[in-house]
């Protein structure tokens, strides 16, 4: 068993560098223009905010920035990337893989993420040289938040994908979530349903992190512990709708349509 | 011994309650032994896809169980998958911007294969099909032919005892589809795997083959061998050339006894005609005696699988 889960990670990986690598172009164009975005909103932050805009506004910026722009690449990678495969044919294929294909999704997935955390690194490098704002770049306490902050995005990319599944074309429904996520990011920490929000205690967290400085260990407990019971939450509900959804497909016969 | 494979009662509804439902299958039966060759016919819409994806466990039966090694496709899918491979839409089973060979990396590690296990037996399929000098190209630069060869190639490669083909030749010109019949004849020759293949292609259907089930608005009209099948209709498809015209009288007689008598009238009178019992033939010839015309020969035809494969499915004649 073990050998074999090895062999499909293997051949996961291995495959997602080789997409990747004939995609180039679309790969460096997506850098390109979330570089662009940002740049354009860092810079319209300090034009219209001129001397109220602190240091720190702008630090929190770039945190947030990379945190969405991680859930947007995690998200979409797992919701495009089951549309694409029915689109090609070769969604089929994938489910009939002996170890199933809730094994390729999750091992596609850390590969996704470990591409995403290159690309978001390089990008925030990109983003710290030119702007001028640098982070505290804190390994230790930083992975860990930004894992569990990225895992509900994870979680909706389940739920889409489910739909998707059945219903196919929700592409428009996809782009509008990119910037509900926002939404759900920047919702003020004082209203009480906040915490709970996809992304948003992420945000806070790795905001007191890489801006303020602080360590892991020196977190709030209890906004650890909302961290991990929102990241379990959101991912359970959309594993649990994705199941759904797959069984939904295969009574109506809909894995090999589009 | 175990069939390999072993369908029963299969029924398959769609849109179940529904006004629009739809009944694909409905109760089928029929097993396969190991090693056997077995071509799955039928015109669109007569269920041979979707009895394969119930086997496979990609489309949840109505009713019915699958097993595939005595293993049940609902409780033990993932024994199934393990002993099962499939090409399911032709060419589009395959990831097109990767080359043939590491489409064959990608799949058979999906099956557990290292590169190790896998890779001398890739080669030799794709030696096998031809593709040894573009194994490196991406399939999207291949010929339409090529990209179809690739997807059975892949199907094959992960080495299970059963292999599902849905219409492997579907859009191939003729020469390619020869290609790809005599390289699946091969192996299905030397490796003595089960093979179901379903097909619009009666010739790669009669080439391959060696059992046919026939289907027909999801329901089985006919197993039987293809010699069988083919036997059947030796017998039975006659061509009489006839020395003088025949007379209307006497061909609205024969159309009478015999609804799809062809009648041609060229230089010489031809007739052909398919009759369900083989006695039947005295008959005929009491006719054209009676009306005074000289048989100047009688041909049995060949008939080949899609005269069989047409007459069955439009109930014309009964096995």
């Amino acid at each position: 068993m073990l050998k074999e889960l090895f062999c499909v990670m293997r051949a996961v990986f291995r495959q997602q560098i080789i997409m990747m690598r004939r995609y180039m172009f679309n790969t460096m164009s997506s850098m390109v223009t979330l570089y662009i975005v940002f740049m354009l909103l860092f810079f319209g932050v300090r034009a219209v905010g001129g001397a109220a805009v602190t240091t720190a506004t702008l630090e929190g910026m770039v945190v947030g920035y990379a945190l969405w722009m991680l859930s947007i690449m995690g998200y979409s990678d797992l919701a495009w990337g089951l549309i694409q495969e029915a689109q090609m044919g070769t969604l089929e294929k994938l489910y009939l893989s002996p170890l199933g294909f809730r094994w390729i999704c999750g091992f596609r997935q850390l590969t996704g993420l470990i591409i995403t955390l290159v690309m978001v690194t390089v990008l925030v490098g990109i983003i710290m040289l030119t702007t001028g704002v640098y982070l505290r770049l804190d390994l230790v306490s930083v992975l860990p938040l930004l894992l569990l902050g990225v895992l509900p995005a994870y979680g909706f990319g389940f739920m889409s994908a489910g739909l998707a599944l059945i219903y196919k074309r929700i592409q428009s429904a996809f782009q509008i979530l990119q910037f509900v996520f926002v939404g759900f990011m920047v919702a003020p920490a004082s209203w009480p349903i906040s915490a709970y929000l996809p992304l948003n205690m992420g945000n806070r967290l790795l905001n007191q992190v890489m801006v303020q400085g602080r360590r892991l260990w020196e977190l709030d407990p209890s906004d650890i512990g909302t961290l991990v019971l929102v990241a379990a939450a959101y991912c359970g509900l959309g594993l649990a709708l994705f199941g759904r959804m797959e069984t939904v497909a295969r009574d109506r016969g809909l894995l090999g349509h589009y | 011994m175990v069939p390999a494979i072993e369908v029963e009662a299969l029924v398959k509804t769609f849109n179940r309650g529904r006004k629009n439902a739809v009944h694909a299958l409905q109760g089928i039966s029929f097993s396969v032994w190991p090693g056997e060759v077995v071509g799955l016919l039928g015109p669109n819409g007569a269920g041979k896809t979707t009895t394969i994806k119930c086997i496979l466990g990609l489309i949840s039966p109505t009713g019915g169980t699958t097993r595939v090694y005595g293993f049940d496709t609902r409780t033990h899918r993932r024994e199934v998958v393990r002993r099962t491979s499939a090409v399911l839409e032709g060419s589009r089973n395959i990831y097109w911007r990767m080359s043939a060979l590491e489409n064959l990396d990608f799949f058979t590690g999906l099956y557990g294969m290292s590169l190790s296990e896998s890779r001398p037996y890739s080669e030799k399929l794709l030696e096998l099909f031809r593709l040894r000098d573009r194994k490196h190209v991406p399939v999207q630069e291949l010929s339409a032919g090529m990209r179809q060869k690739v997807a059975v190639a892949c199907a094959l490669a992960t080495r299970t005892p059963v292999v599902f083909l849905d219409e492997p030749t579907l859009g191939l010109d003729v020469e390619t589809s020869y290609e790809l019949r005599r390289s699946l004849k091969q192996l299905a020759e030397e490796e003595n795997r089960t093979i179901i293949l379903s097909s619009h292609d009666m010739h790669v259907v009669q080439d391959v083959c060696q059992r046919v089930i026939i289907m027909n608005q999801g329901r089985i009209v006919v197993d039987d061998t293809v010699d069988n099948l083919l036997s059947l209709f030796r017998t039975r498809a006659y061509r009489f050339v006839l020395s003088d015209g025949l007379r209307e009288d006497l061909e609205r007689q024969l159309r009478a006894r015999f609804p799809e008598v062809v009648v041609r009238r060229d230089l010489q009178t031809v007739v052909e005609v398919v009759v369900s019992r083989p006695e039947e033939i005295y008959l005929l010839i009491d006719l054209f005696r009676e009306a005074g015309l000289l048989i100047e020969s009688i041909t049995q035809q060949e008939p080949d699988l899609e005269e069989a494969f047409l007459r069955l499915v439009r109930g014309e004649v009964a096995c």
